[in-house]
């Protein structure tokens, strides 16, 4: 236990100590300020149709999902890779610990990290509390939602970076894989085949978090991000022993 | 105490470790010696746990390394070739943050951290940030990092590589004193290095053990006789021709390192000693004898007799001389100390 946390420790001082961090925060605050600034001034046109802010603000837009695909490759890339590259990866595996404990430590950190990049945003919703009534329950899915999707795209990107020692190949395989998983679910649209229909429509994140910001929490959603996530943690763990036998 | 049984290892097609075989025993530093590609680093890959064996095994006081490979690297410290640190951290962080790996917490960890500082001198830069620190700098917490934990093995790869001559006598010190008190194996290709530091040799050349022993019994084993430098100032005819007829004296060669004329190589028979009788037929003559030098052989002509074959065999060079023995059927020597 104590390796997971030395590692997670660890990392998460990198991430602070790292211009790329800052660079991620101030933008990402910025755009979802300025989807937020957006949303509010539409459903105060009398001509929309109205509903509550957050609802649009979580996965509503297009914005929300560009910036989780690119926030996803950006706080992952350096995790592995850079240990990869520089050799450190040597001391530390050698170290008594395994690999699993590393891939936890980091991946943690990770996650830590970027629910941090999200936190700011709690401030919208404290804004629209202070105008008007909120129903917390759809917001706290909706951050569900963030957290579940978060997860599941921060262990994609964990398990590039244990395949590439370049952090932009590593970037470059994260992107394409999120890319992957997020468009699985608007293949819906592109079939005919009911079965086919109905397997990716399970996989729609899109649909996902329609529904999270409308306050419907189905444990299904939440079965498919928690084992998703869990798997490529496996797999990034079995990359870094691989590495080993080569 | 570290056990390697036939340990082998292949990347692809390409062998890189063939069956080695070798012990370190407590308080004992061993020097492992090979020319760059003859699988120095893999073999210490192997030891430390980094890379699995594709054949045989290693145990640290008999701890098997891949059977139990937490309690086993426990005992180990480890200094790579290139010493990869985290270049945005602090000394003191960076240390603070191994103890944790290694599973030390509070005043335990905190006294190691200490000691180590103290030890490595490192207490001008305990809070400087390892980006900015020297390469001597750098070389020195990488060696923290090793003895943090304080290790029964100590395993060094390259240890006073891109140092400069002040920060390697300082180096070379710290090992010494390390080697005194634990099992030490510290691959190097810098010659003196192994005769100054180490109790044993293990001579490694295309994944094979070429020779070991102790550098004494290496040298008696593959040096050829004695030789002596012999200068005569303005030397006359026949000085040779002389020399070569002294008792014990087996040939005579113009000196291939000087310059000046009237220096002579003199090769003697490995039990006599020549010295007296060049000096006497010096004296009888009334030659001015300007050197009388007894040439030890260095561990690097030793070195170089073992490892050069497959660089002659390349470029079709024909030796005069007869070629040493093939790996297998030169004779290792076990344990001398």
């Amino acid at each position: 236990m104590s390796a997971v946390w030395a590692t997670f420790n660890r990392e998460l001082r990198a991430y602070f100590f790292s211009p790329l961090a800052y660079v991620v925060l101030f933008f990402f605050l910025v755009i979802n300020g300025f989807i937020f600034a957006m949303i509010v001034s539409f459903l105060n046109d009398p001509r929309s149709p109205g509903g509550p802010p957050l609802a649009l603000f979580f996965g509503g837009t297009l914005f929300f999902w560009l910036i989780l695909l690119f926030v996803g490759p950006v706080l992952t890339m350096r995790l592995l890779s850079e240990e990869l590259k520089s050799g450190s990866i040597e001391v530390l595996m050698t170290a008594p610990v395994t690999e699993g404990q590393v891939v936890a430590g980091k991946y943690l950190a990770s996650l830590t990290f970027y629910l941090f990049l999200w936190l700011p945003t709690l401030a919208y919703a404290g804004i629209i509390a202070y105008w008007n009534r909120v129903d917390w329950g759809p917001v706290a899915a909706g951050y569900l939602g963030i957290l579940g999707i978060g997860a599941l795209f921060l262990a994609v990107g964990l398990f590039a970076s244990a395949l590439a020692k370049n952090q932009l190949v590593s970037a470059m395989i994260t992107f394409a894989l999120l890319i992957f998983l997020f468009s699985f679910g608007l293949l819906e649209n592109l079939v005919t085949n009911e079965t086919a229909k109905k397997v990716f429509g399970y996989l729609n994140l899109w649909d996902h978090m329609d529904e999270l910001a409308k306050g419907i929490v189905d444990t299904r959603r939440l079965v498919y991000y928690v084992s998703a996530t869990l798997f490529f943690l496996f797999l990034t763990s079995r990359a870094l022993e691989d590495r080993k036998w080569r | 105490m570290i056990e390697a049984q036939n340990l082998s290892r292949r990347y692809g097609d390409f062998t890189a470790v063939d069956g080695i075989s070798f012990a370190v025993d407590d308080h004992e530093i061993l020097g492992m010696l090979g020319p760059n590609g003859a699988g120095k680093t893999t073999t210490i890959r192997m030891i430390t746990g980094f890379l699995p064996p594709t054949r045989g095994r290693v145990t640290v006081f008999g701890k098997d390394l891949f059977e139990a490979p937490r309690e086993a690297r426990r005992e180990i410290g480890y200094l790579p070739e290139n010493v990869a640190l985290y270049p945005e951290m602090r000394v003191e962080e960076y240390l603070a943050y191994r103890a944790r790996l290694e599973g030390m917490t509070g005043g335990a960890a905190r006294q190691a951290i200490g000691e180590t500082i103290e030890r490595c001198l490192l207490e001008e830069v305990r809070g400087q940030i390892i980006g900015t620190l020297s390469k001597g700098y750098r070389q020195r917490v990488g060696l923290a990092t090793a003895i943090l934990h304080k290790p029964r093995v100590l395993v060094l790869d390259e240890p006073t590589v891109g140092l400069d001559p002040k920060q390697i006598i300082a180096i070379r010190e710290l090992i010494r004193e390390l080697g005194r008190e634990r099992t030490l194996l510290l691959s190097t290709h810098i010659l003196p290095e192994v005769e100054l530091l180490c109790n044993r040799v293990l001579i490694i050349d295309r994944g094979r053990i070429v020779a070991q022993g102790t550098p004494q019994s290496l040298r008696e084993r593959w040096v050829g006789n004695p030789t002596l430098r012999v200068t005569v100032k303005d030397a006359p005819e026949g000085v040779a021709e002389i020399l070569g007829a002294l008792p014990g004296v087996l040939a005579v060669k113009p000196s291939p390192q000087s310059t000046e004329s009237g220096a002579w190589v003199v090769e003697s028979e490995r039990s006599a000693d020549v010295r007296e009788a060049v000096f006497r037929a010096a004296v009888e003559r009334s030659w001015v004898l300007l050197e009388l030098t007894a040439q030890k052989a260095s561990l690097e002509d030793i070195f170089v007799r073992l490892t050069t074959r497959d660089l002659a065999a390349a470029q079709g060079v024909e030796s005069n001389e007869a070629p040493p023995p093939a790996p297998p059927a030169i004779p290792t020597e076990e344990v001398v100390s």
